[in-house]
């Protein structure tokens, strides 16, 4: 369904700010935890948590971008196509990178991304015109939120560690699925030709902090890692986030009634 | 383990399957995801506001997927630090249904918010009542995904984690609710108002039926019909998928000797080419029986 028929989004924010927000964020976040687990403690983890939560708002921007192209039912298809990509270019960048592994991991996934936009554009014909950076950028932000979200649930990106603790145990599941629909879920939610930049913004932190109360909630049983500062500032973000999302609704809505008829036609002219 | 035991547990799980299958169609149904959802999110635009639930949580796949993985982490968190498994299963999908709940009222109040222009209003009382319903549907559909995985973990020793198995068969009960059931309520209650097989003309877009047999349609309205055929369907479908995926190798024990594997590749072939025949003739005696759509040439006549 398109709203903004190839014209691009509406912004009150611009884009490379948010880009910004989310490249330094994210890596501040995910570096800060992993040095200060090992200075001061487990409960530093929820930094990472922090980080995930920039990435997820970064990835929301960038499907926002790419939606108002009018992609409709393809935008859940590439945004999981693009954090498919991120946990290649995550395993690789841990992988080979050992402490500069995220730093690596982030490149790698902004490469291939930018390979697949190509193909997608070119090869496959789809054009829309801001495909390339808009796969770069979502598979970039789900490399962020991959490793945010791994540090977040047992404070190291360490690869031998993520690998036994995070993918053999299976919670990198929770991590794709709970981060990829925080990048989703956003716009997604918010669709219509009246859809506000900050309102999906909301929903974007709202949802990142439920991926945050998840990775908590591994952390709890990880004792590198502590889960219950993690859920409750996970918990703190979502009740602001979600406030504020209500309060935005209640600007951009129609009408908020408790209850009603339809309304009138008189009323519909 | 004893073939019998087997037959068993695959009886439990399809059982179990089943159930989440329908359960999953029927809150897709109340909340309007999926096929439906277009026709519920164009109404406002085609000058038809409405009192119908409209959520979409990037399609069916991904959001049962969540609310299993959700369930999976939960119950293996617990389950690691000694929980009951029946506990940590219902913790597990207790949780997953209130995150699902929170993307289910997102989804509502943003959708309306962002129609401002065509008017939609934002029906509170439709939150506060539709929510329960969709939680607690979503809340069984998560129970049996974890129930029908965490016996495949224990008793058929399948390798994968409980939250990775509990991801790909959310995956696999939203693709099936989309494909299986959504339509009938897509194709069928949305469009009660016009004749039977006539498609989805143009003229008719967004024009979806509002009113109910008493008062103004919802999402329950909606899940009322399609508790008659569409869930019910969904749940076949999804047993069947699980319960003839599984049986072959339950059968024809692999781990005692290719033969026996190569037996249920055999058997697994077999079932698909006998589905695919079964389908084919379902449709051709549909399509006999109820034909496709004529136009009634008297009446024009007459006019």
């Amino acid at each position: 369904m398109s709203t903004g028929g190839g014209k691009g989004a509406h912004a009150q924010i611009s884009e490379n700010n948010i880009i910004a927000f989310g490249i330094a964020g994210g890596l501040i976040g995910i570096y800060a935890a992993y040095f200060l687990v090992d200075l001061i403690g487990g409960y530093m983890s929820f930094l990472a948590g922090l980080g995930a939560i920039c990435g997820i708002l970064w990835g929301a921007s960038a499907v926002r971008r790419v939606s108002s192209y009018g992609l409709g039912t393809g935008v859940p298809s590439i945004g999981m196509l693009a954090l498919g990509i991120g946990l290649v270019a995550t395993l690789f960048g841990l992988a080979v990178g050992g402490i500069a592994g995220p730093i690596i991991s982030v490149i790698s996934a902004a490469i291939i991304g930018y390979i697949v936009g190509i193909l997608a554009n070119r090869t496959l014909g789809i054009g829309v015109p801001i495909m390339e950076q808009s796969m770069t950028e979502i598979a970039t932000s789900g490399a962020i939120i991959i490793i945010g979200l791994s540090t977040a649930m047992i404070g190291t990106f360490n690869f031998e560690e993520v690998v036994i603790e995070v993918i053999a145990t299976g919670y990198m599941a929770v991590i794709f699925i709970a981060g990829g629909l925080a990048v989703l879920h956003p716009y997604n939610a918010n669709l219509g030709p009246d859809e506000k930049q900050d309102r999906t913004f909301a929903t974007a932190i709202e949802k990142g902090a439920i991926a945050m109360i998840l990775a908590g909630v591994v952390a709890s049983i990880n004792e590198s890692a502590s889960g219950t500062l993690t859920i409750l500032i996970g918990l703190l973000i979502w009740y602001i986030a979600f406030t504020e999302f209500y309060k935005l609704v209640k600007r951009d809505a129609y009408k908020i009634t408790g209850s009603g008829l339809l309304p009138s036609k008189e009323e519909l002219e | 383990m004893e073939p019998l035991t087997g037959m068993g547990v695959m009886a439990l799980i399809g059982a179990a399957a089943t159930i989440a299958g329908a359960s999953e169609d029927l809150e897709s149904d109340v909340g309007s995801q999926s096929n439906p959802n277009s026709q519920v999110q164009l109404a406002p635009q085609m000058m038809y506001p409405h009192r119908i639930f409209n959520k979409a949580v990037s399609g069916e796949p991904p959001s049962n997927a969540l609310m299993c993985t959700i369930g999976g982490t939960v119950a293996s968190v617990l389950m690691s630090s000694g929980t009951s498994i029946v506990l940590a299963l219902t913790i597990g999908a207790i949780l997953a249904a209130a995150v699902h709940g929170t993307f289910s009222v997102s989804a509502h109040l943003g959708r309306s918010a962002s129609q401002k222009r065509f008017k939609q209003p934002v029906y509170l009382d439709i939150i506060r009542s539709h929510v329960p319903v969709i939680m607690g549907y979503s809340f069984i559909t998560t129970f049996c995904i974890l129930v029908v995985s965490y016996l495949m973990i224990t008793v058929l020793q399948h390798p994968f984690p409980l939250p990775l198995l509990a991801f790909i068969w959310g995956i696999t009960v939203g693709a099936i609710g989309s494909s299986t059931g959504d339509v009938h309520y897509g194709a069928e209650r949305e469009f009660q108002n016009v004749e039977f097989g006539s498609g989805l003309n143009a003229a008719n877009s967004g024009n979806i039926v509002r009113k109910a047999e008493s008062g103004l349609r919802n999402g329950i309205d909606n899940s009322w019909f399609c508790a008659k055929f569409g869930g019910p369907v969904t749940g076949i479908a999804f047993g069947m998928t699980v319960f003839l995926s599984g049986w072959i190798t339950v059968v024809f024990d692999t781990t005692k000797g290719d033969a026996l594997g190569w037996a249920s590749v055999i058997a697994g072939a077999i079932i698909v080419l006998v589905l695919i025949i079964w389908n084919r003739n379902i449709e051709v005696a549909a399509r006999n029986a109820y034909g496709p759509y004529k136009e009634d040439e008297k009446a024009e006549v007459a006019a």
